[in-house]
């Protein structure tokens, strides 16, 4: 199997589970040496971490609450320690309270915004530093709520609009120094993430079949993360790559 | 000050709620804490007693009481380390 992406180092932050983990997963599958960050499951991690290794790269496991500017500076003061470098970072860590715009606090507000947007900013900003001279990848990933209303779904909605605009912003100030900057953003993707939500009646039970006759996987999103950080993506700059089996371009579809 | 009396001291700031509702045999539930309160109020005892609290943990807790007891049996088991 072709190893494109041998010997490059990619951090993955909240990858200890769902679209995280199987980034985590195809990242390694291509090469490159991990370090899974994770908040509140060590072992989900540890067993990211194990998958990784058995593939015959190197990973490290590393706690970091990514809401926490302190807690990202430490992160990156490891990573710059142990590795000396990094070539590729996948903002993908993300947290969200399921609350309709009218019932939103500060404290929520606060709270998301702080780990779906403004780690996107501190890490990239750490990323690139350790990026110089090189060149490197930048994926964050959003959901198709930066775009659509989805119910209870509006401050997640606005931390990922303002990942997709710090994304074009990153691209561009980042290009001369040969950083691709882009994001994915996946309709509902079959997640423990988006059981939950199901469970707890905060979203309907939208698991039908897209126009492309099937829902949308952490695999899905991770194939199209891994083209991104491909050479063969060099010239995409910017963009939100939408992956959703056809959703958002049918609104009207009812499946067959 | 008690381990105990630094948790409920973080809990009440992150509830907006007197230390003195917080009893051990209280809940979450009692303080009126969402799902938010109760991840905030963990992280903040873990960077306090520089600890970690799995959330599997963390959803077998009863009461304040519980909660307490897990951290004080993890600082003893850090002091034995």
């Amino acid at each position: 199997m072709s190893q494109p992406l041998k010997g490059r180092i990619a951090l993955v932050t909240g990858s200890g589970r769902g679209i995280g983990n199987a980034i985590a997963l195809k990242l390694a599958s291509q090469g490159a040496d991990i370090i899974v960050n994770f908040f509140r499951r060590r072992d989900a991690a540890e067993k990211t971490a194990k998958d990784i290794e058995a593939m015959g790269v190197k990973a490290q496991v590393i706690k970091a609450n990514v809401g926490d500017p302190a807690k990202i500076d430490e992160m990156f003061d490891t990573i710059g320690n142990d590795w000396g470098r990094l070539d590729i970072l996948i903002n993908n860590a993300a947290s969200g309270v399921g609350r309709s715009v009218m019932d939103l606090d500060v404290k929520a507000w606060d709270w998301t915004m702080d780990i779906n947007a403004k780690a996107v900013l501190l890490c990239s900003q750490r990323a690139s530093k350790l990026m110089e001279g090189r060149g490197g990848k930048i994926v964050s990933i959003s959901s198709l709520g930066s775009s659509f209303v989805l119910p209870t779904y509006a401050i997640v909605g606005v931390s990922k609009a303002a990942l997709e605009a710090l994304t074009r912003y990153l691209a561009i100030e980042l290009a001369p120094k040969g950083i691709c900057v882009n994001a994915v953003a996946g309709s509902a993707v079959e997640t423990e993430a988006l059981k939950f939500y199901i469970k707890e009646g905060l979203i309907k039970d939208t698991r039908q079949a897209t126009p492309a006759g099937r829902m949308v996987t952490p695999e899905d999103v991770a194939n199209t993360v891994a083209f991104l950080c491909s050479e063969e993506a060099f010239m995409i700059r910017g963009q939100t790559i939408i992956v959703d089996g056809g959703t958002s371009v049918a609104p009207f579809a009812t499946p067959e | 000050m008690s381990v105990e009396e630094q948790i409920r001291e973080i809990v009440a700031k992150i509830v907006h709620v007197d230390k003195s509702v917080i009893t051990r045999e209280g809940t979450f539930k009692d303080i009126k804490a969402d799902s938010l309160d109760i991840v905030q109020a963990m992280v903040a005892v873990e960077d306090t007693f520089d600890i970690e609290i799995p959330d599997e943990q963390a959803q077998k807790f009863q009461n304040f009481g519980d909660f307490v007891d897990f951290v004080e049996r993890c600082l003893a088991t850090k002091e034995r380390a």
